[in-house]
């Protein structure tokens, strides 16, 4: 597609590059620096000395470490899975499953994978190293402090899977509720080309001008009192809003329309609008042209606008940590306790394998819809 | 489309939109011009505490709310009119200030600390977030095919990441001896506290904003780049344009409405800075209109709240982005009446 | 999926199994407790949530949900930690159920000095004091041959005489984080000082000597601070401290533990627990207790399984499991010399903090408007007379204050 025209000099293209490699350590460093952080014992992950921290010579002492000979192999375990699963697992899947039902193929392919890659690389190397380590002598030696205690603590001792488990309801569900709702809005305003529909847009924004704290605190109260204002329309069953999950995803789609019928608006009006009109000429009301024509050609949008609902839901602390109790409470404001709470460093460290824990996710999700952000976004969700 | 069609397009959305955000909004309005409190009486009561070892029990007059026959607060809502904004602008004081021509002094009262800070952190951040994530874009644009998959994921992380654990993570790397100060302090040879004065915990903040928003600038742009006409691109080389001017004259042009939906975006979010403040704990030094609104809202130890204050600060904070908004929205009640 | 089903069932089994393990009963009513989230509750509710049926809110929100959960009826939350402070606006409401029956039938363990009494009747069960008080460094001291510091002149001394003899940079650590901490070490010196917060009819009185005073020792204490005091909460403190940066602080007595933490500490033994610093009239701090109250919005039946349940966890097995966790108040505890600094300051006359509406209001206050006078904005005199008129406006919006 580019042609010899639009080539570059030798030198702009390596600027350019060194631009680029430089910003991507700038993007990454924080992330990899709590990663390493998390890994490390408590004295070792807040040393002011950064070789400390990265070798981690007090968490060494304690027993826990690595010896070349492990990095070797786990490096190549790693790279041997990641080889796998992108060159032998597509044929594999296309081999085994049947026409039309690939993508079953693939959570199968998926899970085998992941499981696979968990037994190996946490029960299998470990028994094949503790066999080898003694007989390669100084290679098998520890020279890299690493401990995941801090993981055993945030999974097992402290029920992180729980609040794991609280996120993926509430941020499942303001994804889902959020965009079926957003798709219809936003189908609407971009064929209407009413007055009404512009200032209903307007009013949005300023909707999602408004400092949010302000909203959510008035809440509370009404939140709490629920099932005695509720109990003349409801009677015995009058629930109290307060503490439940479905509460919290109302909350936070409304609170994320504003934007999503925007994002969406702008990528239906890029959609020609000839398309759904031929549909309505051929005996179509609008809801059977949005549902045959429109709905085929909108998932790229849809999934762009999606990630931006799952990122509000996911990351969000403000709605979640008033309007939820302990038992129904996601991951963010759950580490935001553990940090404020009266903390000793060890809980500190612990709070921070609760972060990486959660930033895991997030990364899977980029890695894997990435092109569609892209594509989706090239398709016209941004187009002011 | 007819009006009811609309309607029951968008009735899902604007019912709910309506119902959490316009209805607390109105509340919030009407709350900025009344105030309601218990009403109290004050009272003589012994109070016994434990002590280390022995109880000390104290008789004093205490203020207590009274309370009606089933046990509620009686409370008494008053309309106050603008005391409540008053209150959060002072402006009798902010304009002694302005008229002696003490900056200082003005810088002290709270609302116009805050102004001050948050209209500084948003026009400076917006041009570099355009710049940077223009940049950014053009760069990956550049880039071979083959490294922009990898370069775009890794672009995207600072956007991705829970913005309390990126501050929080910023946070330890300059804190203190955090790793980047000892880093800095080692190459400068001298002693460096970041978090000691107002400037540097402004830049720090700035910073970060730009490391976390600039991502979703540039992969906008990214986007958008993919689309730029490489016709009209290759008539403008053959005219002998330089590789400046065609950037000038098709490639921005052809982002702009891009670079104004990112501008939006940014004016809003930016204008709301809140979690920097909180997380570099930052008070001493520089808060903002949004840190304001919540401090008036957050009940101190004894559960006392400002309510009527935090809703005319919110209110006036609605009103700046309100006022930041109308530039850009111009263009898009253009677009809007153009586009049928 | 058979594989875990049977692990699931096992898992189950053996949690539950292991739930009734400690609990002299089980029980049977459904409980709630909603409290904050330091590790004294977190002992607590876990030797309660011994017994079952019981699961606990350790939750950082717990003073804005508090008001409101307590209110509704029946209650959201059956049990309740607060402290001091934290109980005035649940004991305004009127949503705090009063405790002397209960007390007459299960709390023959309880001493004497746990009862909080409002009026003659019993409103809350404490089951930990906390206080401020100085840790110093014994060994630092001791090579420079200084006295174990009584007063905040013999600190400032000490740290002069530290920085000189090139042993450390910053001597001296401080709780200074703007907002609650902050305001919290203005209390201390002011209580020191023998300040008195109010004048008649809740009028603010800060604006005099002792304040400035308090003041004018804050400030000079800072000289002696690492620069970034002023972002400084307890926890880095005690990680300043840990790590051998600093020699003295005034720090919570809940915190000594961690000193003498050898996973994590690098000066387990050196650091000496002892009485706050004298002010003019008494030590330079305030004794806070943290407790347990019930909510009036419930039934006898569920009030009567609540208090039982609280009785077993605040029981002497769970204080002696936890002994350094917190200075309990109980027949169990053994005070080691963890506790020696805050059992000296008690000794010394140390006050309780004068917790009520308008302190709540005085304390934020503070807690905004100390930072213009310790970043050299505003001096003594200007920065007082700014939070007393902060405070008026506060406290007349709240009803405080008649105008």
């Amino acid at each position: 597609m580019s042609s010899r025209a639009l080539r570059q000099p030798l030198s702009l293209r390596l600027t350019s590059n060194i631009f680029l490699t430089f910003w991507c350590l700038v993007a990454i460093f924080p992330i990899f620096w709590i990663t390493v952080m998390s890994f490390k014992s408590p004295v070792d992950a807040f040393d002011s000395n950064a070789l400390n921290v990265i070798f981690g010579p007090t968490t060494l002492s304690n027993g826990n470490g690595l010896s070349l000979l492990d990095i070797i192999l786990g490096i190549a375990v790693i790279w041997g899975t990641i080889a796998l699963v992108s060159k032998k697992m597509p044929a594999m899947i296309k081999a085994y499953s049947k026409e039309g039902q690939e993508w079953f193929g693939w959570v199968i392919g998926i899970l085998a994978a992941a499981v696979g890659f968990l037994v190996v690389f946490f029960v299998i190397l470990p028994a094949i190293l503790s066999v080898l380590n003694p007989l390669f002598g100084p290679l098998g030696r520890d020279i890299l402090g690493l401990t995941t205690e801090h993981y055993k603590t945030v999974w097992i001792d402290r029920g992180f899977s729980n609040n794991f488990k609280n996120s993926l309801i509430v941020t499942s569900g303001v994804v889902i509720l959020s965009l079926s709702v957003g798709t219809l809005a936003g189908y609407g305003l971009a064929r209407s080309g009413s007055n009404l529909a512009f200032w209903l847009l307007i009013v949005a924004l300023i909707f999602r001008a408004l400092p949010p704290s302000a909203l959510v605190a008035s809440y509370l109260p009404v939140f709490i009192s629920s099932s005695e204002w509720l109990a003349p329309i409801l009677g015995e069953n009058a629930p109290t809003l307060y503490g439940k999950p479905f509460a919290v995803i109302a909350v936070l789609v409304a609170i994320n329309q504003p934007f999503t019928i925007w994002m969406l608006r702008s990528f239906f009006q890029n959609i020609p609008a000839e398309l759904d009109e031929a549909a309505r000429v051929d005996g179509c009301n609008h809801f059977q042209a949005f549902r045959r024509v429109i709905m085929p050609v909108m998932w790229p949008g849809v999934i762009t606008t999606g990630l931006f609902s799952f990122l509000l839901a996911y990351n969000d602390i403000l709605v979640t940590s008033l309007l939820l109790d302990a038992q129904n409470q996601t991951m963010v404001p759950a580490i935001v306790g553990m940090f404020n709470r009266e903390t000793t460093t060890t809980d500190q460290v612990v709070a921070v394998a609760a972060a990486v824990s959660i930033t895991a996710p997030l990364i899977f999700l980029v890695l894997i819809f990435q092109r569609q952000i892209v594509s989706g976004l090239t398709a016209g969700a941004v187009k002011g | 489309m007819n009006f009811r069609t609309f309607a029951a397009f968008v009735g899902p959305s604007v019912f709910m939109m309506l119902l959490f955000i316009a209805f607390p909004l109105v509340s919030v309005f009407k709350q900025s011009f009344y105030v309601t409190q218990p009403l109290y009486e004050s009272v003589e009561i012994e109070t016994c505490t434990p002590g280390f070892l022995t109880q000390t029990c104290v008789t004093e007059t205490v203020s207590q709310p009274q309370l009606d026959e089933e046990g509620k607060i009686i409370t008494q809502t008053q309309f106050v009119g603008w005391e409540s904004y008053r209150n959060v602008l002072e402006p009798e004081r902010a304009w002694r200030a302005i008229s002696d021509g003490n900056w200082n002094v003005l810088s002290t009262i709270n609302f116009w600390k805050a102004l001050r800070f948050t209209l500084t952190f948003t026009l400076i951040t917006l041009p570099l977030v355009i710049v940077c994530g223009l940049g950014i874009a053009v760069m990956i644009n550049n880039a071979a095919q083959a490294i922009r998959g990898p370069v775009i994921f890794i672009s995207l992380l600072p956007f991705i990441i829970t913005p309390v654990i990126g501050v929080l993570s910023v946070n330890w790397l300059f804190r203190g001896d955090g790793i980047l100060t000892a880093l800095l302090e080692w190459w400068l040879n001298r002693d460096i506290a970041l978090f000691a004065q107002a400037w540097t915990i402004e830049i720090l903040m700035m910073l970060y904003r730009v490391w976390h928003v600039a991502p979703f600038a540039a992969i906008v742009f990214y986007a958008g780049l993919q689309t730029v006409n490489q016709d009209s691109l290759e008539s403008a080389v053959i005219d002998g344009a330089t590789r400046w001017q065609r950037m000038k004259y098709i490639v921005i042009p052809h982002l702009m409405p891009l670079i104004i939906f990112v501008s939006m975006i940014h004016l809003m979010d930016s204008y709301r800075v809140f979690e920097e403040i909180v997380g570099f704990a930052s008070q001493g030094y520089v808060i903002s209109l949004q840190w304001l609104t919540y401090d008036f809202l957050v009940p101190d130890q004894a559960g006392n709240r400002s309510i009527s204050r935090a809703s005319a600060s919110a209110m006036l904070t609605m009103i700046g982005i309100a006022i930041l908004l109308i530039f850009p929205l111009r263009r898009t009640w253009r677009d809007h009446k153009g586009g049928h | 999926m058979k594989l875990k089903t049977i692990l699931m069932a096992g898992a189950m089994s053996f949690a539950a199994a292991a739930a009734w393990a400690d609990c002299a009963y089980e029980n049977e009513v459904p409980l709630k407790s909603l409290s904050a989230g330091f590790e004294a509750w977190k002992a607590v509710t876990d030797a309660m949530a011994e017994c079952g049926n019981f699961s606990a809110s350790l939750d950082q929100e717990f003073r804005e949900k508090q008001p409101e959960a307590f209110a509704a009826n029946p209650a959201l939350y059956q049990i309740g930690g607060v402290a001091n402070e934290t109980m005035i606006p649940l004991l305004n409401a009127g949503s705090l159920r009063p405790l002397d029956d209960l007390v007459e039938k299960y709390g023959q363990d309880l001493l004497p000095n746990q009862l909080i009494k409002v009026d003659g009747k019993i409103m809350a069960i404490a089951m930990m004091v906390n206080a401020q008080h100085l840790m110093y460094r014994s060994d630092v001291l001791a090579d420079l041959g200084i006295e174990e510091p009584k007063t905040y002149d013999d600190v400032l001394v000490a740290a002069a005489k530290i920085k000189e003899a090139g042993v450390m940079n910053y001597p001296i650590g401080g709780t200074f984080k703007t907002g609650w901490n902050l305001a919290q070490e203005f209390v201390n010196m002011y209580m020191g000082e023998g300040g008195e917060f109010f004048g008649e009819g809740n009028q603010p009185s800060i604006n005099n000597e002792q304040g400035v005073k308090a003041l004018e020792t804050m400030k000079a204490m800072t000289e002696f601070m690492d620069p970034e005091y002023l972002v400084s909460d307890s926890t880095y403190v005690q990680q300043q401290f840990q790590q051998g940066k600093i020699a003295m602080a005034n720090l919570w007595a809940s915190r000594a533990a961690a000193m003498n933490d050898e996973t994590e500490s690098q000066v387990v033994g050196k650091v000496t627990m002892a009485s706050a610093p004298m002010g003019a009239a008494a030590p330079s701090t305030t004794i806070w207790w943290d407790g347990v109250v019930l909510a009036a919005n419930m039934s006898d039946e569920e009030a009567d399984a609540a208090f039982r349940l609280v009785m077993e966890g605040m029981d002497g097995e769970m204080v002696s499991a936890n002994n350094d966790v917190a200075v309990w108040l109980s027949p169990a505890y053994t005070p080691g010399d963890l506790a020696a600094g805050a059992a000296a300051s008690a000794e010394n006359g140390a006050k309780a903090y004068p917790a009520s509406a308008p302190m709540g209001v005085l304390h934020s206050a503070l807690g905004n408007g100390l930072a213009d006078y310790l970043t050299g904005a505003k001096d003594a005199q200007t920065t007082l007379a700014d939070i007393e008129a902060e405070y008026l406006t506060a406290a007349k919006e709240a009803g405080l204050i008649n105008n």
